[in-house]
């Protein structure tokens, strides 16, 4: 283990979701006209990465899976000091669910002999969570989610983690390879360097990869071999709020008492 | 069907005509069941009924009997158990590696886990090798006469609902969000039957190990009639908001950066990540109305909101709110709760 681990971590883009707007009218989503942003949760598994080569050495690669422009998301990561980067991309892939894209990004990790994969705790597009434990699901290998830390033991070859779960922590150690879902907020990004920003923008170019790279059967990966179909879309009519604004605690107490809450 | 139309089923069509019986993943800790397994049990026994199918509850753990039959006294036919000291405490790889198993045996059609960290850390382990639909953190759910389940989700903060189908692959599965199903009562004298399953994993199969669990007691949020929720606007001084709270009878609540901050306990967090509530009255304290935080609680009685921008999205979502700082507005109103209540009583 002297010359360190593989680090891989995937990251998403995804609409910004504080400039996606609901159409008055129609009650639908406008994603279109939302610009594309790195899954805000993808930037702590970037650090979570980080962190673990700043101690047991290695190096980092960033993997996304979609279309060509989504490689904009791997500039940032390389800026954040990530040694490399590729862009996974197919037309089959096209219309893949969790199914599909947790296969996909399972033999991505597998081609880069990964010793441990990050990814954020769920992307603020989709919200599954689901594609960290497919990964491992996949692999045949230990997870680790809802991660608040991390504490590497390469002379174990084991990562141990700080898990948040319902109503309290627990410590975890998982045998590597391992897949880690990183818990949103729970550490500092780094700030991208000028240099790193300079090379990512002007020099880097990102790898690309392919189903056959991967020797994936294009059958087994896209709409088709997604088991989940969206049926339908309703809107929901938000509840109507008064929207009522007062100056002072009074005033906000004497409308509450006419209300049923204080009856 | 005649034998030959049999024969030109694939496999897994083969399982998705075979598919029967409605499962729920009973997710216990040290025998403590969370309440979300019984809210699905309910809900479950709607959706078999509807089919006329078995409701089956899947009980895993480390001497569970008492667990399984409360399952039963709380609406399943069947419960079904894989006792094992492997399994306690919950790790992802044991308990997919046996729910896997059980599942590949025994074909159901639907399978309902609450949309805990533990549900949404293994269902996956169990969806992927059986090459199941999965749904995340469903909110509605319903079944189709031929037994396909539909399953709604909330999609971008609440707004849309999408439903979500599987139609050529078994089980449907589904995470399901806590709070949002009443949880049925026991009945003592209901009769069920209760199975014991082979235990197919060995401590010497694992890849993980827990070396240390501490579990707190957690607040309930999702019953509260009031809450008096707290963001980031607190800046740590919680004390004005807990004084609220007991002036109004009301929980404490947060948004999830109140909680990241360690301001407030996770159990109390609303939204997305967090818990759903829909309490007669909900005060958000400093929050700024993100659409992760609005979708744990959209669906509250009275809204109030107090915060010092008047452009904060949760005065949109608000019924009633203030411009100002909570430091100062938050005692006055205490103050004005307090003298209330005096005047009424004296009414009296
Ligand atoms: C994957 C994912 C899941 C998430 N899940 C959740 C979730 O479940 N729940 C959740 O809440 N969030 C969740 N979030 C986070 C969410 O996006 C917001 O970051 C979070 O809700 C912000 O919390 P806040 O509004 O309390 O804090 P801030 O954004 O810090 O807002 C503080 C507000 O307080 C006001 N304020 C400051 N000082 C004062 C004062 N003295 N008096 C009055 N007002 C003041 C400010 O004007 C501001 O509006 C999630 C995010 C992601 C990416």
């Amino acid at each position: 283990m002297s010359d360190g681990w593989t680090i891989v971590v995937g990251v998403k883009q995804v609409p910004d979701s504080d400039e996606v707007t609901i159409d008055p009218d129609t009650g639908r989503l406008d994603r279109a006209n939302a610009p594309a942003v790195l899954n805000s949760p993808d930037r702590n598994a970037l650090e979570a990465a980080l962190a673990l080569r700043d101690e047991v050495g290695g190096k980092v690669i960033a993997i996304t899976m979609g279309p060509p422009n989504a490689a904009a998301v791997l500039e940032e990561a390389v800026a954040m000091g990530c040694d490399d980067a590729a862009l996974i991309t197919d037309r089959a892939f096209a219309g893949s669910d969790t199914w599909p894209t947790s296969y996909t990004l399972a033999e991505a990790v597998k081609y880069f002999d990964a010793d441990v994969v990050v990814c954020g705790e769920e992307t603020t597009d989709s919200s599954t969570g689901q594609v960290p434990p497919g990964i491992a699901a996949h692999n045949d290998w230990a997870q680790l989610t809802y991660v608040e830390d991390l504490e590497p033991r390469p002379e174990e070859n084991r990562l141990v983690a700080v898990r948040d779960v319902e109503g309290g922590h627990e410590r975890v150690a998982a045998d590597l390879p391992v897949v880690v879902a990183f818990a949103f907020g729970e550490n500092v990004p780094r700030p991208a360097g000028l240099h790193r920003k300079i090379y990512a923008e002007n020099e880097f170019e990102p790898m690309e990869i392919t189903a056959e790279d991967l020797g994936i059967d294009p059958d087994e990966v896209g709409l088709d071999a997604s088991p989940t179909q969206v049926g339908g879309m309703d809107t929901v009519s938000p509840v109507d709020r008064k929207e009522q604004k007062f100056e002072t605690a009074e005033e906000l107490f004497e409308a509450l008492a006419e209300t049923e809450v204080f009856s | 069907m005649s034998d030959e139309a049999e024969q030109e089923l694939t496999e897994e069509e083969q399982r998705v005509a075979d598919a029967e019986d409605v499962w729920v993943f009973i997710e216990e800790h040290a025998g403590d069941v969370m309440n979300v397994s019984w809210e699905l049990l309910a809900e479950g026994r709607k959706l078999a009924d509807k089919i006329d199918q078995k409701l089956v509850a899947v009980v895993i753990g480390e001497d569970v009997d008492d667990v399984a039959e409360e399952a039963i006294q709380r609406g399943a036919d069947l419960a079904l158990v894989a006792d094992d000291p492997v399994f306690e405490p919950y790790r992802a790889d044991p308990y997919g590696t046996q729910f896997r198993h059980m599942v590949e045996e025994k074909n159901p059609s639907i399978v309902l886990i609450g949309g805990t960290h533990t549900g949404r850390d293994f269902a996956g382990r169990v969806a992927v090798p059986t090459w199941a639909g999965l749904t995340a953190d469903v909110t509605v759910l319903d079944v189709e006469e031929d037994g396909l389940l539909l399953a709604k989700r909330p999609a971008f903060g609440g707004n849309v609902l999408a439903t979500i189908v599987c139609e050529d692959h078994r089980p449907q599965m589904a995470t399901v969000r806590a709070g949002v199903f009443e949880a049925a009562e026991p009945d003592p004298d209901r009769d069920g039957e209760i199975e014991h399953v082979e235990v197919v994993v060995g401590e010497d199969d694992t890849i993980s190990e827990v070396l240390e669990r501490e579990i707190g007691d957690t607040a309930d949020i999702t019953d509260a009639d009031r809450i008096v929720a707290v963001g980031g606007g607190i800046e740590g001084d919680v004390g004005p908001a807990v004084e609220l709270a007991e002036a109004l009878d009301a929980e404490l609540a947060a948004s999830r950066k109140a909680v990241d901050e360690g301001w407030v306990e996770a159990s109390r967090q609303v939204g997305q990540t967090g818990k759903t509530v829909r309490p007669e009255l909900y005060v958000a304290l400093g929050i700024s109305g993100a659409i992760q935080h609005l979708e744990g609680m959209k669906d509250s009685g009275v809204v109030v909101a107090i915060n010092d921008d008047p452009n904060a999205a949760i005065f949109e979502h608000a019924d009633y709110g203030i411009v100002g700082d909570i430091f100062e507005i938050v005692p006055e109103l205490v103050e004005a709760i307090e003298s209330g209540a005096e005047l009424t009583e004296v009414a009296q």
